[in-house]
């Protein structure tokens, strides 16, 4: 080799004005779509998943006797499928003709609702699945051992349905608590699963609006 | 970023991010992504530009350590990029580096690993020793030992690919 790589450097770019840069004519609207992509294909296999578990959850609560149990968290869990599936034809919907930051408020817009409509769910969801699961632990043998377990070291008249009461007064606690934090949870579910992907978008919407002095 | 900043802030330096980024990239979509990545991280991270610093260095930077972590990102298989402001902002056409000297220099330092990329490219772009080391996070001492490694490493992989 005659050149030393110092000179092939320099007079490969002898004039600047010569290196161009690059067009992104659509790298915006691509990129935009990505994210949302994503977000659908994850809701999209989020509802795969919880019919799967669905069906895993009745064989498996049938499979340790308590097939009631199972068949009251399927029916519970039916009318989220429902939601969740409405919830994504939505966004499918979402028109794509608009320029990409509308298209991103939108979709963006969109999943705020759709959380409040997920929430509003859960709200209720939650506290029946506890209170399905304290009947299937009452009804239980286990459960029964437990009761006369507990009836032996503090005995009481105050008895509703072979529970004592102290045990009602822990489970309406609970129930309370339950009540009070059912969205909670959920929210934090939420943001364990698709945090990350929540905040790319707010950063690309807050990143546009500041280019366009929005 | 408005048009302005890009024209007076970025534009200027153009010419060294497409360097840096076609240093770091093997096809051309991956090259506008990483330049229009740089672009955005520089207009993104401007308050946090030490005004006592060169801009250039500032720009030189940004553009390595852009390069750098979505490469990274790449390589697990995550190389998406976080955002895509810039993209309304209508830019030239763009055009291939013409000579095959340049081509052939792109494809040795290709070979090289990821810091010694940055070292080389900031080395033809006549950074001196300390500046390097500043931008790459480096002890200036390290710097020209390690230049003369590299040049001779790339004159050994021109020489092979003939």
């Amino acid at each position: 080799m005659s050149k030393s790589i110092e000179a092939m450097w320099k007079q490969g770019f002898v004039d600047e004005g010569e290196l161009s840069v690059p067009k992104v004519n659509d790298l915006y609207n691509q990129k935009s779509q990505n994210i949302v992509d994503k977000l659908q294909a994850m809701f999209a296999l989020n509802i795969k998943a919880i019919i799967i578990g669905c069906g895993v959850m009745f064989i498996v609560m049938t499979m340790i006797g308590a097939p009631l149990l199972g068949g009251y968290i399927c029916l519970l869990v039916s009318p989220l499928i429902y939601i969740a599936k409405r919830e994504l034809s939505k966004s499918y919907d979402l028109s794509k003709g608009q320029s990409s930051l509308d298209y991103l408020q939108n979709f963006d817009l969109w999943l705020k609702s759709s959380i409040a409509a997920y929430g509003a769910y859960y709200r209720v969801a939650y506290p029946l699945l506890y209170l399905g699961m304290v009947t299937q632990a009452i009804m239980s043998q286990a459960g029964h051992k437990v009761l006369a377990l507990c009836l032996t070291q503090l005995p009481t008249d105050y008895v509703l349905f072979d529970v004592p009461y102290y045990l009602w007064l822990v489970i309406l606690l609970v129930f309370v608590v339950v009540v009070r934090y059912s969205e909670a949870i959920y929210r934090f579910d939420l943001n364990v699963v698709y945090g990350r992907q929540f905040k790319k978008l707010e950063e690309i919407i807050a990143d546009m609006r500041e280019l366009k002095g929005v | 970023m408005g048009s302005d900043f890009y024209q007076q802030s970025i534009l200027p330096y153009a010419g060294i991010i497409i360097k840096i980024c076609r240093a770091y990239t093997h096809n051309h979509a991956d090259f506008e992504d990483y330049y229009q990545e740089v672009c955005l991280q520089i207009w993104r991270s401007r308050a946090n530009f030490n005004k006592q610093a060169k801009w250039s260095t500032w720009v030189y930077k940004v553009a390595l350590n852009v390069c750098l972590t979505h490469l990274k990102q790449h390589k697990r298989g995550r190389g998406r990029f976080a955002s895509d402001a810039l993209s309304e902002l209508e830019f030239d056409e763009v055009k291939a580096f013409d000579s095959d000297e340049i081509n052939q220099l792109y494809n040795a330092i290709k070979h090289l690993s990821e810091i010694d990329r940055a070292v080389i490219l900031l080395y033809l772009e006549e950074k001196s020793y300390a500046e390097i080391a500043e931008i790459i996070g480096a002890s200036s001492n390290s710097i020209g030992v390690r230049v003369s490694r590299i040049k001779e490493r790339i004159n050994k992989i021109i020489h092979q690919m003939g």
